[in-house]
């Protein structure tokens, strides 16, 4: 590893991936996971939200251990048990959220863990200053002369940042490299020369498998494609003799229509318009504009973390934004949670455990957090519990007394208290952030139920779901957001899977993205 | 074009750059009220009351950096102090001086251990730890040596307190020293870890660094240089106080004046970042303003306040520039819409 001079060209490799299967407690990430990938190939992993795509790609870096299955690596089984041992036999990968230290240097970030040595001990300064040029010399030109070995990452745009995770995992040397939604933050020059250096690393002898959400770039940089559909396989194929079309109809399966979860009468036309959004930025949303009426539900779809916690989180007051959001026609521009509340705005956060709910404390406390002042000085616990058990019985909510802490509760359960405490308030504007992550079917059900209800009592809401069938049985409308915009506002006729995965994958609509460098330029 | 000099990365790429503005001031101030500061006499006397807080703030320099923090620091100057004063007499011969330094040395770094052990093995929070830590050893402190007393050899006392090398303070030496040893370790892998560890943990251990081995480390570190703090400060007043460490006269004893010259010196609480050059200025600096207080006639309970205001102060200040930039942020239209309208 510390050799001096340019990398040897490593040995060839192969690996495969037989039947994985990989469970989190009762839940199945992934049922049977193939695929398999040699020296100079290009494969794509494609696949809808919770396909398992994730979790494969993890199992072969050693991040996950799988609890079936085989990993081949040159025709011997191999068990990693850490990211560590599967980078010894040349696996690496970059990955979206970084691994870089924010106040480490540029050179230092790439090299830590493998620094070259001077004496065995003395960080050969010399070396790794040269070899780091020599590594930001592949992507010369595409990003600003200021990116230099001793600039501290913290300085750094995200593009850039992404382009020394890049460079990190090239300074290993691997034999075969996981580039998993590596190209979501580059700009367009960025990932054309990322392109251009697979095709090196191709030829090079390397095996690259490539993850990625957009469509387009699978077309451009991919030999072959693996689609993954509810934790299976579906099918190696070879991209040169496909369409974007059948790759979409294999990520989706049947194109059979979703059943309507519920009947519910149309929303009248002449219905208030309760949040009005207007051309709305934050630091990933780039110019999002919508408008819900009261007794609407707007569903949010497309793949994770192309901006629909962000968009909720803006509305609610919880982080920056620049443009115009209306509530009730009433410009706001919440600072703290608080305002939106007084403005009749409730939030269902995603992750029930930290944002949601004390933990420690009973049902009734988790309830009434948000409502303690009603109940005057000394609080009038009788009342308080009454309206609390009221809402408790509304929700069904299974529990031994209302005095239980609320970490006893199952996920459903936990989910209802969260939701509960906003119901007290009678809010006229909900936002859902993904409420039925981990939720069992029957609680589905049930909540199902109560959003009907809330939509009869003329509640307007916003709801992001990372469950497309969820979204599509629900909604009367669905915005599906790609790289911060609205990529397709799907209603009627075309509120249909294939549509909506379409949709999600920026198909068609990637070509005409404008990168930002190029305009500021 | 992002400017390199912004003032934001400032404290990045020259981290000594506030602590040496702030220590100019201090000099400025205290030789107008004390014109003789400046005589090598003087300035010999004051570097060397200085010193045991300057090794022990290297250690505490290490444990922040790592993220981590020791609060149970002046406890273990006290501990090795006891034990170095109940084991020597004026006229040890050298062998067994070096042999109960020696032992001394592997008491502070025993204390570290276990400091290391509750917080990279049992995951316990540093703050908790080492507060709880820092009563055991205290506790062994006053059971080795009860009352204060015991000696020191006087030859090598003498030595300490009349030695100018080249006519240069002593402290200046040592500081110079151990600015030295902390640029050579900066630029060893070890050094890169301590700094990755303290800055983001998960990100570290993803990059194989060895996370706990280094938290371990930077605690037995700790406890080395408090065992050498305690040493050159029993060299000084030439016998042992068993509460010496952990404030007899001072708000917070040596613990509380580490981590202020810790943060006074650029090194940042939340770990990741800084020096062990800009903890020794701030020695230097805590130590000039205490100086500035005495000549400045003000009364010795006042001195105090002034003390614990400076504390605050001192710990305040970053997290206020943070939350003033952030409201200045709020304001600013993001970059991507700026592109768009000048397009």
């Amino acid at each position: 590893m510390d050799e001096e001079g340019k990398m040897a060209t490593p040995p060839p490799v192969s690996l495969s991936a037989e039947h994985i299967v990989k469970h989190f407690g009762g839940v199945v990430a992934l049922a049977d996971g193939n695929l398999d990938v040699q020296s100079g190939e290009v494969l794509a992993l494609l696949g809808a939200n919770g396909s398992g795509k994730s979790t494969l790609s993890k199992v072969i870096t050693g991040v996950l251990e799988p609890n079936g299955g085989e990993l081949v690596l040159d025709g011997e089984v191999v068990n990693f048990t850490s990211p560590q041992a599967a980078q010894k036999r040349g696996i690496a990968a970059v990955y979206q959220e970084l691994s870089l230290i924010p106040d480490m240097t540029v050179a230092e970030n790439i090299w830590l863990g493998h620094e070259p040595l001077k004496w065995g001990v003395r960080i050969d300064g010399q070396a790794v200053r040269k070899r780091t040029q020599e590594l930001l010399a592949l992507f010369e030109g595409t990003v600003q002369e200021s990116l230099r070995p001793e600039e501290p990452v913290s300085a750094l745009p995200p593009d850039e940042r992404q382009v020394v995770e890049i460079l990190k995992v090239l300074s290993l040397n691997p034999r075969l490299i996981i580039l998993d939604e590596a190209t979501a933050s580059l700009d367009s020059r960025q990932v054309r020369r990322l392109f251009e250096l697979i095709s090196s690393w191709k030829e090079a002898g390397k095996a690259i498998i490539f993850v990625s959400h957009r469509m387009e770039e699978i077309f451009r940089v991919a030999d072959r494609a693996v689609i993954l559909r509810n934790g299976k396989s579906k099918g190696a194929e070879v991209i040169a003799e496909t369409t974007e079309q059948q790759l979409v109809n294999l990520m989706i399966g049947d194109v059979a229509a979703v059943p309507r979860q519920l009947a519910h009468d149309p929303v009248p036309p002449d219905a208030a318009v309760r949040l009005q959004l207007e051309e709305v930025y934050t630091d990933v949303l780039r110019g999002v504009s919508l408008s819900l009426k009261d007794g609407e539900l707007l569903g949010l779809g497309g793949l994770q973390g192309q901006g629909q916690t962000n968009l909720l989180r803006a509305v609610f007051g919880d982080i920056p934004f620049f443009g115009t959001i209306a509530v009730s026609g009433e410009l706001v521009r919440f600072s703290q949670p608080r305002q939106a509340m007084r403005h009749g705005v409730a939030y269902v956060p995603g992750d029930r455990g930290s944002e949601g709910l004390l933990l420690s404390r009973s049902i009734l406390e988790n309830f009434q957090l948000p409502s303690w002042r009603r109940y005057g000085f000394p609080l009038r616990m009788e009342r308080a519990k009454q309206d609390a058990n009221r809402v408790a019985d509304t929700l069904s909510l299974v529990r031994s007394s209302l005095e239980a802490s609320a970490q006893n509760l199952s996920g459903g359960n936990a989910q209802k208290v969260v939701i509960g405490k906003w119901l007290l308030r009678q809010p006229q504007l909900l936002l859902l952030n993904d409420p039925t992550k981990g939720v069992d079917v029957g609680t589905k059900r049930e909540f199902y139920n109560l959003l009907a209800e809330l939509r009869r009592a003329g509640t307007a809401i916003l709801f992001y779901s990372s469950d497309d069938e969820e979204l599509l049985g629900l909604c009367d409308r669905v915005l599906v957001l790609h790289d911060g915009k609205v990529s397709a506002e799907l209603s009627g006729e075309r509120l249909t899977r294939s549509d909506l995965v379409t949709a999600s994958m920026g198909a068609a609509q990637d070509n005409d993205r404008v990168p930002d460098r190029e305009v500021a330029a | 074009m992002r400017n390199r000099l912004q003032l934001k990365y400032l404290p990045l790429r020259f981290p000594s750059l506030f602590p040496l503005i702030l220590l100019l001031v201090a000099v400025t101030v205290n030789a107008i009220l004390q014109p003789n500061l400046l005589e090598l006499r003087v300035m010999n006397g004051n570097l060397r009351s200085f010193l045991p807080l300057m090794l022990v703030a290297v250690g505490q320099t290490l444990v922040i950096i790592g993220a981590g923090i020791d609060l149970s620091i002046g406890a273990i100057v006290s501990l090795v102090t006891a034990v170095l004063v109940t084991n020597l007499l004026p006229d040890s011969p050298p062998l067994v001086i070096i042999g109960v330094v020696a032992l001394a040395c592997a008491a502070g770094m025993a204390a570290g251990a276990l400091n290391g052990f509750g917080v990279a093995v049992l995951r316990l929070p540093p703050i908790v730890t080492t507060y709880a830590t820092g009563f055991i050893f205290s506790g062994l402190a006053l059971w080795i040596l009860p009352r204060p007393g015991g000696s020191m050899p006087e030859q090598l006392a003498r030595l300490y307190r009349r030695v100018t090398p080249l006519n240069i303070p002593l402290g200046i030496w040592i500081a110079l020293i151990l600015i030295l040893l902390w640029a050579l370790f900066r630029h060893t892998r070890y050094g890169s870890y301590l700094i990755a560890t303290g800055g983001k943990p998960e990100a570290a251990y993803a990059t194989a660094v060895p996370v706990n081995a280094v938290r371990f480390g930077s605690y037995v570190a700790a406890g080395l240089f408090a065992a050498l703090g305690a040493l050159v400060l029993t060299l000084g007043t030439g016998s042992g106080d068993p509460r010496i460490g952990v404030g007899i006269t001072t708000t917070g004893g040596m613990t509380l004046d580490s981590i202020v010259a810790v943060v006074l010196g650029g090194t940042r609480l939340s770990g990741g970042q800084g020096g062990v050059a800009g903890s020794i200025l701030g020695v230097i600096i805590l130590g000039l303003i205490r100086n500035i207080i005495s000549f400045a006639d003000v009364p010795s309970w006042n001195q105090t306040l002034v003390d614990a205001t400076i504390i605050i102060v001192a710990l305040a200040a970053p997290g206020l520039i943070g939350w003033i930039r952030d409201r200045r942020r709020r304001a600013l239209p993001p970059k991507e819409m700026v592109q768009e309208v000048a397009g």
